[in-house]
């Protein structure tokens, strides 16, 4: 039965949210990512797989140009969100990152309580107007994440005081709380121990009901479980990209099923 | 999980990315203030700095330059020497009024014949435009060498500090009207002189080398004393800070078990590192001088306490440098069956060098711009006598470089401010040399592990 | 003989016993070094050790209880009364040093002859005066007694003396021929030389904790003499400070402690902000070539030495602040002021600020800024409500340092802030600190044993406490905050 909801809610959303063509990045000399064309599709989880080095987390930080950051980084090429090139001189990175949020390997709750920490993204964004509803919003945010229940008798207790699971669950709580349309995970369970990445698979697999969800991710299990297109990334080419059932029962090119039978990581 | 349907309140509108929202904008514009907060506060920091050194080298670069009376003379033989048998000890039974004298007839002769005629100007007035130290030059000169009696000499006397003033812009007319130590007259000759090339302003070495001079003679004013001084401090500074300092490193370091007493003597050190200068000034004072009786104002003290406030700055700064090499160092001197004692001092210590060596100069140069521990140990007082040469002179009274400064700005005449900033230009000349070589060492043996 | 050339001459004898201790092993061996347990030279230097370690032992010994016997002989002399109190016979111990100094200094110089002794025990009260044509000056009221105390002093130290010389020799002698009848193929040279350095260094690390032993004791001796003779009320509670020579003085500290903190307050107005803000931007937004070149300039600051900043104050800032705000406002007509000593004083602190703010911002995690970053705030948000918060308690740490660094600093106040110890709120007026009346009560000519001179000693006990107390708050915020972030 869930699976059939799932399956409708699909169809109904799979309009293409970003669109990524010849995307080439350069760190000083080093070309780090070559010629990238992808498609993201709302309703899904796409998942970025490849062996470490190979240019997944450096294409994922392409889309929300959270690149800018690093002056080394050179990105050409064309990234379109509904359409619209985010590359863009015109575009400013402060809005394109409240449409598109992250999340990040290691669980980074700032140094504030658990309330400030989910509501410091509407409140920069001005997203509310009074505290009542800030308050809901709050409380929406940690519901989605799956996180209210444990933490709703402590929202002003230190976000650092949880347990790493939690954490991570906070960040995601604290990146749907700006209501993003692109949620991006760069190994969002690499620092968690086995029950708290079931619970936030779990949670990544109802978040992709309301966005786009790109999750980078280098266990070939966690993409399987959760992720509905793959795309296998190798030595910054992006070698391979379809439905996830496709991927890694019926792999097109021999590396990826080289990558995939385990004779290349 | 059944409330994932639950909406968001405040959901944004969806809006195109090139179009900035005012909101955005106003965020945008905090962004550019805070972003020129930042460059305004370097600026301020920038402007304080060039200030700074604007100010000290405008004020004090006239210091290295002097006014002199150059003229030729005879040496009157018959009142210099009255017995005539050119015994300098027999000579020395005339003193420095003496040579005035004959220094005023001198210079009356020398401005005749150059048709400058000193109009209404008494004996006092001419003397007045030397300075008084100029006699005593000479009387030195004379007796260093009584052969010179009789003969022309030339003659390079000091001028009077209120003519040197007159030439480097401080005194005018209109203050010397009001100066009980010179007067316009004197003004109008010097013009003249200078004119006719018999007086001029060129640079000084006596600046740097002579010693100070009492507070009537700011044109005799020199560094001599004090730069010495301060070198024998440094020496002292050099000889016990780096052992001391670089052999507590060693076994805070290399060989000290983590502990409670180990715990203490670092707590103590990052505190001795911020325990106010004056502070060692009282020590030294108290233990030094009190106690153990050294002399006052002698170098000694002033390079032990200089030592006990070096000493943590070579300890923090050699224990980064240790710290920094490699464990595989130690270990494979270990491995080949040395010592612990022998890795460290044949292995680890050689390669901590570059770091432990610019360390210690960095502390010296904070030490030899100490002045508030140095006043109190007695170092202020007036002392014209150049210390022997150590190890004895170490324990004669003598000055220090920035004490001489702040010497020199508690005299009345304003002539002493030129100084005092000059002798700072000669501080920061050592200070600026000092941090090069310590930069340049960091480079050149700078090494990545 | 001095103390230097006797050190000179055990040295000279220990380094002896090196070259013979170095040839014995050798030849013990038969010239082949690796029948030895040690290198050859770590026999040498074992009967160095032997050598000088004995010579020094007695010698540092000997300083110590020289100065006991020489006040015992000299007390016999004096003949003190029974019930004279501590100060009394310390006045009376510091009179007759200096007298036997200046009769040292007189006869160096030839003022007074050997032979002129005799009649000068007999009316020793023109000493002062013959002596004061050498420039020796000796403000004390030589008595027949004194004279003969002194006498005693300087036969008693010439003896001792001349004991110490043998004394020394004898210990570097024996020292030298015990190591060096030691020195044989099997014996453990290297290690008992190493336990040797091991002891030195850690007497070395030592030697910074008897630095602050010897602060605290020679601040609380002094201080508690000080308050026999001065009530401790008056000086922690009265607001006047009017010292005055002839005695009857007013030394109440507040008005200096006011004037110390207002100016350091000032300081830490102007270097704060501009501090933190030239840090943040340094280390957030400037590309790296403004960082290689600002950064140093900044740290150029920190370089020059207090007495540079003095000047300033006094001969640029000051007047500047005189003509332009202070006269025009009617606010004051002194160049020495509040405001001139404490903006000088920002100045100084500035780079201090920044650097420790720099090194404190740069220990945030860059995935906290990443963070905040990927949730679309601007880069001044992020600073502001992640950065900054994140790095408060070391910023505070750090602040700290510097107001111990601004309540400590003498050369600026001395030469900008004035004498006059008023409390007052307007910053153009002169006033004054703790560390201005430290240098002004002694470096004058005052008596030393009077409450005008000591009182130094208890505004020092007081600096140094004030500015412990905010190191030590400092240091623990600023370890507690790295460890943090480790």
């Amino acid at each position: 039965m869930n699976d059939m909801r799932i399956a409708e809610r699909d169809v109904s959303t799979s309009e293409t949210k970003i669109t990524a063509r010849d995307v080439n990045v350069h760190y000083g000399a080093s070309h780090a990512l070559k010629g990238v064309d992808v498609d993201i599709l709302n309703g899904h989880v796409t998942a970025f797989i490849g062996p470490s080095g190979c240019g997944k987390s450096t294409f994922l930080r392409c889309l929300n140009r959270m690149n800018d950051t690093i002056a080394a980084a050179k990105v050409t090429g064309r990234i379109e969100l509904d359409g619209e090139n985010i590359y863009d001189p015109k575009v400013d990175p402060v809005q394109l990152r409240a449409k598109v949020g992250m999340v990040f390997q290691k669980p980074n709750p700032f140094p504030k309580s658990i309330y400030d920490n989910v509501s410091y993204g509407p409140k920069i964004h001005g997203l509310t107007r009074s505290k009542a509803e800030l308050d809901e919003v709050v409380e929406t945010a940690l519901r989605k994440a799956a996180l209210w229940n444990e933490v709703k008798d402590r929202l002003h207790a230190p976000g650092t005081g949880l347990s790493g699971g939690q954490q991570q669950r906070l960040c995601i709580a604290r990146a749907v709380a700006t209501s993003p349309e692109v949620l991006l995970m760069d190994e969002p369970c690499s620092a968690l121990d086995p029950i708290a990445t079931a619970q936030v698979e779990e949670l990544i697999d109802e978040l992709r009901s309301q966005f786009a969800v790109v999750i980078v991710t280098h266990s070939m299990q966690q993409a399987a479980r959760v992720s509905q297109k793959t795309a296998f990334f190798h030595l910054g080419n992006l070698v391979e990209y379809g439905e996830t059932g496709q991927i890694f029962q019926n792999p097109r090119d021999p590396r990826t099923e080289s990558y995939i039978s385990g004779k290349i990581g | 999980m059944t409330d994932i349907s639950a909406h968001p309140s405040g959901k944004r509108k969806t809006s195109s990315l090139l179009q900035l929202d005012a909101r955005t904008k106003r965020r945008n514009a905090a962004e550019r203030r805070f972003q020129i907060y930042g460059l305004v506060c370097i600026g301020i920091a920038m402007v304080a700095l060039v200030m700074l050194l604007v100010s000290i080298f405008s004020g004090g670069a006239s210091a290295f330059r002097q006014t002199f009376a150059t003229f030729e003379m005879t040496l009157p033989a018959e009142t210099l020497d009255p017995d005539g048998n050119r015994n300098p000890e027999e000579m020395a039974k005339v003193t420095t009024i003496g040579y005035q004298n004959v220094l005023r007839q001198g210079l009356v002769t020398a401005v005749r014949g150059a048709n400058i005629v000193p109009e209404g100007m008494t004996d006092a007035d001419i003397t007045g435009m030397l300075s008084p130290e100029a006699a005593a030059d000479l009387r030195n000169r004379v007796l260093n060498n009584p052969e010179l009696l009789g003969q022309q000499v030339e003659i390079d006397a000091l001028a009077h500090g209120r003519i040197d003033g007159y030439f480097k812009g401080r005194v005018t007319m209109q203050s010397a009207e009001r100066d009980a130590n010179v007067t316009p007259q004197r003004l109008q000759l010097a013009q003249a002189m200078a004119d006719n090339g018999l007086m001029a302003l060129r640079f000084n070495w006596g600046f740097v080398t002579k010693p100070d001079a009492s507070d009537q003679r700011p044109e005799a004013a020199g560094l001599g004393v004090a730069l010495l001084g301060s070198l024998y401090m440094m020496l002292v500074v050099l000889v016990l800070s780096v052992p001391i300092g670089v052999a507590a490193s060693i076994y805070l370091e290399e060989f000290a078990p983590k502990n409670r007493w180990t715990d203490v003597i670092e707590v103590n050190i990052s505190n001795l590192a911020a325990v106010p200068s004056i502070v060692f000034g009282i020590l030294g004072l108290a233990i030094f001088i009190n106690f153990f009786h050294l002399p006052q104002s002698a170098s000694i003290v002033g390079g032990l306490v200089l030592t006990l406030m070096t000493i943590p700055t070579i300890i923090i700064s050699t224990r980064a440098a240790l710290r920094a090499v490699p464990p595989s160092i130690r270990d494979a001197a270990l491995g080949v069956g040395a010592s612990r004692m022998q890795a460290v001092f044949h292995h680890v210590l050689p390669l901590a060098m570059p770091g432990i060596l610019t360390g210690t100069i960095i502390g010296l140069a904070q030490a030899l711009g100490e002045t508030a521990p140095l006043l109190l140990i007695g170092m202020v007082a007036f002392v014209r006598d150049y210390p022997d040469g150590p190890p004895a002179g170490l324990f004669d009274p003598a000055s220090a470089l920035p004490v001489q400064v702040y010497n020199w700005t508690q005299r009345a005449d304003p002539a002493f401010v030129e100084r005092s900033s000059g002798a700072i230009i000669v501080l920061l000349a050592f200070l600026l040399v000092m941090n090069a070589v310590a930069i340049i060492l960091r480079r050149k043996f700078e090494r990545r592990w | 003989m001095s103390v230097f050339w006797i050190t000179l001459i055990a040295i000279a004898i220990a380094c002896v016993a090196y070259g013979v201790g170095r040839q014995k092993a050798l030849s013990s061996s038969r010239g082949d070094p690796r029948k030895l347990h040690s290198l050859p030279s770590y026999y040498g230097w074992y009967c160095f050790i032997s050598s000088i370690v004995p010579a020094l032992a007695i010698l540092v010994i000997w300083l110590f209880v020289q100065p006991m016997i020489t006040t015992q002989r000299v007390d016999s002399v004096l003949q003190l009364p029974v019930e004279a109190s501590v100060g009394e016979k310390l006045a009376a111990k510091r009179d007759v040093q200096s007298v036997a100094v200046a009769l040292d200094r007189g006869l160096a110089q030839g003022v007074i002859a050997e032979s002129d002794l005799p009649a000068l025990a007999e009316n020793p009260s023109s000493l002062p005066a013959t002596l004061a044509e050498a420039d020796i000056s000796l403000p004390v009221v030589v008595t027949p007694q004194l004279f003969n105390a002194a006498q005693t002093f300087r036969d008693l130290s010439s003896t001792l003396n001349t004991g110490l010389t043998v004394a020394v020799i004898l210990f570097a002698v024996i020292g030298a021929f015990f190591g060096i009848r030691r020195c044989a193929p099997d014996f453990r040279a290297r290690n008992l030389v190493e336990r040797v350095t091991m002891t030195l260094l850690i007497a070395a690390s030592v030697i910074a904790i008897l630095t602050t032993i010897a602060i605290v004791l020679s601040l609380v001796f002094q201080t508690a003499t000080f308050f026999e003779q001065y009530s401790w009320r008056d000086f922690f509670f009265s607001a006047t400070w009017s010292p005055v020579f002839q005695g009857n003085s007013q030394l109440g500290i507040l008005p200096l402690l006011w004037g110390t903190l207002y100016i350091s307050l000032i300081a830490l107005l102007v270097a704060v902000p501009i501090g933190l803000f030239s840090a943040i931007y340094l280390s957030e937004y400037a590309s790296k070539s403004m960082r290689a070149v600002a950064k140093p300039l900044i740290e150029i600051l920190a370089g020059i030495p207090t007495i540079v900043y003095g000047l300033f104050a006094l001969i640029t800032v000051g007047p500047m602040l005189r003509d332009w705000i202070a006269q025009p406002m009617g606010l004051g007509s002194s160049g020495s002021s509040v405001m001139t000593a404490g903006l000088v004083m920002g100045i100084m602190i500035i780079p201090f600020v920044s650097s420790l703010s720099d090194d404190i911002i740069n220990a945030v995690p860059q995935s906290l800024r990443d963070g905040s970053l990927g949730l679309g705030a601007t880069p001044s948000e992020t600073i502001r409500q992640v950065v900054l918060p994140a790095a408060l308690p070391g910023i505070v740490g750090a602040i700290l340092l510097a107001a111990s660094r601004a309540i400590g600093e003498t050369m600026i106040v001395v030469l900008g802030a004035g004498a006059a110890a008023r409390m007052g709120l307007n910053p153009f007026e002169a006033m004054t600190t703790i560390t201005v009346k430290i240098v002004s009560q002694l470096t004058g000519d005052t008596d030393f044993n009077s409450p005008e001179t000591l009182v130094a000693f208890a505004l020092g006990l007081t600096l140094f406490v004030i500015t412990l107390g905010l190191n030590i708050l400092a240091l623990y915020i600023v370890r507690k905050y790295r460890e943090q972030y480790e």
